[in-house]
């Protein structure tokens, strides 16, 4: 309860800060717009010479596509804003100040900044589903909530995935380049993981569970995902926050407060 | 002016060769989106039975391993930081040098084009075993390739730097370049090739710059066009690089008296 409400007090402080420009406010709206849209028009170019691409019709596409933008603008949000601050935290010791706070040490540093903008992103995400929706025929109560489940496992194992690269700061202390990696390799969501090769499909669904965050939910509305696999991604999801954790608290154990 | 470029070559060879793993993963962008479409376009032709328009499953895969090296040789990042020259004022002590800002930025550009070929056509050879690629082309094609690629280079070059150049009225020229890229992943021929978009976008295509800088150079590269048409290809991208280098001096000129050294 306590830790919702900082929450919201961040949020706010993010909110006010982001209000400050409005100019650059309304252009990066544009920009998601031109973006999204173009992306849904790469789709119905692919879908002008087929009606099913690796047994994804249309309407599946552009759900899953929806919800690439979903899980990409949760991470813009809060996961990019706060990964990078605490980088620079790591990097000029002022993690020091965080380590003090009376509240844990990884809620402070991971949930802490936010890009308010990017709830558009989540929000046109959301759109591209919802327009997507009315073409795939099933949409029961269990799939929305199958969804939902799906949904927030793949934020949080994006969260978790994040965790874990950055706390490699703790050691390397200079880690951009693992982070671009990660934003290199995300733009593979925005089509279903069964279509790439062997190797790729196995990055795009362990190493970088990218594939699995938007595929899963997007196959769960469209009811193609049994409650087996369901169990499977939330033991997965619990599993890999669990590690990615510990790892984390085992990092911070060797932060030395840099120059501080 | 050959003593000039020696120096900054030497220069810039040195600052290059102290980020080795950073110029390489920069690489990877240029590939990972090519195969990202060469996988969806892939699986397109397979569910049409291995054939779309003239294109089967291993002309994809020459096309968008051509596209990928085209991209990785053509891409330019001027926007970016002359955006942020701009608004810190890092521009006044290069405008008041004698050389043109430009060729730091050319000469920049070179070098990590030629740093980055190695590794990259590594892992194109990688990519391009992955799905089978079949190139199509003949000698004269590879021949024809080369003033391809390079007119496709400094067009994009060119057109980054006039994109880049409307910072001096906006400062912040993020959104102009938003635009530009996203226009360009439409039209350049990384959705689709050029010749399979359909009907009007494909005489948008043709009738924009943004083809002629990624598409046609590694159509070229794949043998995907007839001898003849690549000849008359090269001579439109010839135009188009005319066009933008007049435009640029134009738009540099004007924009330059705009320029208030902001934050300097």
């Amino acid at each position: 309860m306590r830790y919702l409400r900082l929450l919201a007090i961040f949020f706010r402080t993010e909110l006010a800060y982001e209000l400050e420009y409005r100019t650059n406010l309304a252009l990066e709206l544009l920009q998601m717009v031109v973006i999204i849209t173009t992306s849904v028009g790469a789709v119905l170019v692919l879908f002008n010479y087929t009606t099913v691409l690796n047994g994804w019709d249309l309407g599946a596409m552009l759900v899953l596509l929806g919800c690439f933008y979903l899980v990409q603008g949760f991470g813009e949000l809060v996961l990019q804003p706060s990964f990078e601050k605490f980088m620079e935290h790591v990097r000029l010791g002022t993690l020091d100040f965080v380590l003090l706070k009376p509240a844990s040490a990884q809620f402070l540093v991971t949930l802490r900044h936010f890009q308010v903008v990017q709830l558009a992103q989540m929000g046109l995400g959301a759109v591209v589903v919802i327009a997507g929706l009315p073409r795939v025929s099933t949409l029961g109560p269990a799939e929305a909530a199958g969804f939902a489940v799906a949904l927030v496992c793949g934020f949080t194992l994006i969260y978790a995935l994040l965790l874990a690269l950055s706390t490699f700061a703790f050691w390397f202390v200079r880690i951009d380049n693992l982070m671009a990696i990660y934003w290199s390799f995300l733009d593979a969501g925005r089509f279903p993981v069964d279509i790439y090769p062997g190797w790729l499909r196995v990055t795009l669904s362990t190493a970088v569970p990218v594939g699995v965050a938007v595929t899963v939910p997007a196959l769960a509305i469209s009811g193609r995902l049994d409650v087996a696999g369901l169990g499977l991604l939330v033991v997965g999801t619990v599993a890999a926050f669990f590690l990615a954790s510990w790892f984390w608290r085992l990092g911070l154990r060797s932060y030395t407060g840099a120059s501080a | 002016m050959i003593e000039i470029y020696r120096a900054l070559f030497v220069g810039q060879i040195q600052a290059a060769s102290q980020y080795r793993v950073q110029s390489v993963l920069w690489m990877l962008f240029s590939v990972i989106r090519p195969v990202i479409f060469l996988a969806a376009w892939v699986a397109v032709a397979n569910a049409q039975g291995g054939q779309v328009g003239s294109y089967d499953v291993r002309d994809f895969a020459a096309y968008y391993v051509a596209l990928s090296l085209v991209s990785n040789l053509a891409t330019s990042w001027n926007a970016y930081d002359f955006e942020f020259e701009i608004r810190m004022g890092r521009l006044s002590p290069k405008l008041l040098r004698p050389l043109h800002p430009i060729h730091y930025a050319v000469v920049e550009n070179i070098v990590w084009k030629m740093t980055t070929i190695i590794p990259m056509l590594i892992v194109l050879g990688f990519v391009a075993a992955t799905f089978d690629a079949r190139f199509r082309s003949t000698p004269a094609h590879l021949a024809l390739f080369v003033p391809s690629v390079v007119l496709g280079a400094s067009l994009a070059f060119l057109a980054g730097w006039v994109v880049a150049t409307t910072a001096f009225w906006t400062t912040r020229v993020h959104a102009v370049s938003t635009l530009w890229d996203r226009a360009a992943f439409i039209f350049a021929g990384q959705i689709a090739p050029l010749a399979l978009l359909p009907g009007a976008l494909q005489t948008i295509a043709l009738v924009l710059p943004f083809g002629y800088m990624l598409g046609v150079p590694a159509e070229i590269l794949q043998g995907a066009v007839d001898v003849p048409t690549a000849m008359v290809l090269i001579v439109v991208q010839a135009v188009w690089v005319g066009i933008f280098y007049a435009l640029l001096q134009v738009v540099w000129r004007v924009g330059v008296r705009q320029y208030t050294g902001v934050g300097a």
